[in-house]
């Protein structure tokens, strides 16, 4: 006897929610206890916050010093240099001693004082899984890594044998299985709810809305995402939903498309097989085609 | 990866109908069994009275139930439903602790969305309904961002925290019955 599967439990600072069916009842609880399982451990390495995190121990390592990090790190970290290459440093892992400046992050505790000048490209992934930072500056995988949690996560279901489901962790949702599935997103601002967007099979959806999280800071709008090339902050007014293949893509070309300018955005999409949709307050939904 | 927009161009959110909205995961007996796979029995125990919902500073119509997970050797753990109201949803779940007092999990049990939560039924939703009789693509589940902006797990936190008090202050102490 199988049947659907639904839990949502804690993690990565929000609730994830997994979908499990094709598997008989026990096993599907076993399936999403190892998927949240990993999120967990996705989320311990590549914490800002925890001291013993990955990024923590890069943070405090001194400059030029190759530090061992967890394997999964190491695939994170690779992805986001070369997101951030090839956007030209709008997507940038090391705009987080903005977002600290900001308030959007806390200052990590017992680490050396950034240097303002450094960006991604003293950011080094050594072949030995070690990673290695020209600069002292500080990491933020907030932009990727809860994409990639979830994409591990839908890894560890599919290794239990889950034929389809979803892993949702609000914003970045992942589905897999021969059926294409309904995805609503959520509408923030003044009037709130769920739209129904998009069919999809086998694929990822990230969506980054400035409005629900953005602050007013010296009578201006001000919020979490910001151009890592200019290093000032993107608009608050819209919502970005990305297609991908990957939900790390999604979740990284989620803030590309938010931040960069269009081409450079409609090239990105391209190259990785990716569509977005972009919504604004004057002008509605607008496709954002490659 | 299959991707179908639902979304024309230029569309508008004007002459939208809300819609209800409720997700059930589990059962309070499913939450048991996967916090408590030995357990043999779950055996109700006395919710908190009035005086120790003040001392805990509970909302007014704070209600947890508190169920003992007993297997063969005597008592696991503790299984506790409580529910929590967020901005604009209630969430009901459950914290399992072992008989320490430590937390082994914490399970959304249902979550529904008392205002903010609708599904906005667009014109172009009704032509693409008919669409899917013709299409191969079958569907049949809806999956929601539930979690997004507004479900905060704070709220979720603060529940929690408030379960572990009233730990401390009545369960820790609770002899095990025979």
């Amino acid at each position: 006897m199988s049947a659907v599967v639904r839990r949502a439990r804690p993690a990565l600072g929000t609730l994830i929610e997994f979908r499990v069916a094709g598997l008989a009842a026990a096993a599907a609880q076993a399936a999403i206890d190892a998927a949240h399982a990993e999120v967990l451990a996705v989320h311990r390495a590549m914490s800002f916050h925890a001291p013993d995190s990955d990024l923590s121990r890069l943070h405090r390592a001194a400059p030029g010093t190759p530090v061992a990090v967890d394997p999964r790190t190491h695939e994170v970290l690779t992805a986001a240099r070369r997101l951030a290459a090839a956007s030209d440093g709008c997507f940038d892992p090391t705009v987080a001693t903005r977002l600290v400046a900001r308030g959007f992050l806390p200052a990590p505790r017992s680490s050396r004082p950034p240097d303002p000048e450094a960006d991604w490209r003293d950011l080094e992934l050594l072949d030995d899984g070690c990673v290695r930072l020209r600069r002292p500056l500080w990491l933020d995988l907030g932009g990727i890594a809860k994409g990639y949690a979830v994409d591990r996560a839908v890894a560890l279901l599919r290794a239990h044998g889950a034929q389809q489901g979803s892993v949702n962790a609000g914003g970045d949702l992942r589905v897999f299985g021969p059926r294409a599935e309904l995805v609503h997103l959520r509408l923030d601002g003044p009037a709130p709810g769920f739209v129904p967007v998009l069919e999809l099979g086998d694929g990822a959806v990230a969506g980054s809305a400035g409005l629900a999280s953005r602050r007013r800071r010296r009578g201006r709008w001000c919020g979490p995402h910001l151009d890592g090339r200019r290093r000032r902050g993107v608009r608050t007014d819209v919502s970005v939903s990305v297609v991908a293949a990957s939900c790390l893509l999604a979740d990284a070309l989620t803030k590309i498309v938010l931040a960069a300018d269009r081409r450079t955005a409609r090239r990105l999409l391209a190259e990785h097989g990716a569509q977005a949709i972009w919504h604004d307050p004057h002008r509605g939904w607008r496709r954002f085609e490659a | 990866m299959h991707v179908r927009w639902l979304i024309p161009a230029g569309a508008g959110l004007a002459a939208l109908a809300p819609a209800a909205y409720a997700t059930q995961y589990l059962s309070v007996e499913q939450a048991g069994r996967a916090a408590f796979p030995q357990a043999t029995e779950f055996r109700a125990h006395a919710a908190p009275d009035a005086a120790t919902a003040a001392r805990l500073g509970a909302p007014p119509d704070w209600a947890p139930r508190v169920l003992e997970a007993r297997g063969a050797g005597g008592r696991l753990g503790w299984l506790i439903v409580d529910q929590v109201l967020g901005k604009s949803e209630l969430i009901r779940y459950a914290l399992a602790l072992d008989a320490a007092g430590a937390v082994r999990s914490l399970e959304v049990l249902d979550y529904r969305e008392s205002h903010g939560g609708e599904v906005r039924l667009a014109p172009w939703r009704a032509q693409f309904v008919g669409k899917t009789a013709r299409d191969p693509v079958v569907l049949n589940q809806d999956i929601r961002n539930i979690s997004g902006a507004t479900l905060s797990c704070r709220h979720l936190t603060d529940g929690v925290r408030r379960l572990l008090q009233l730990y401390n202050a009545t369960l820790r102490e609770a002899p095990e019955a025979p």
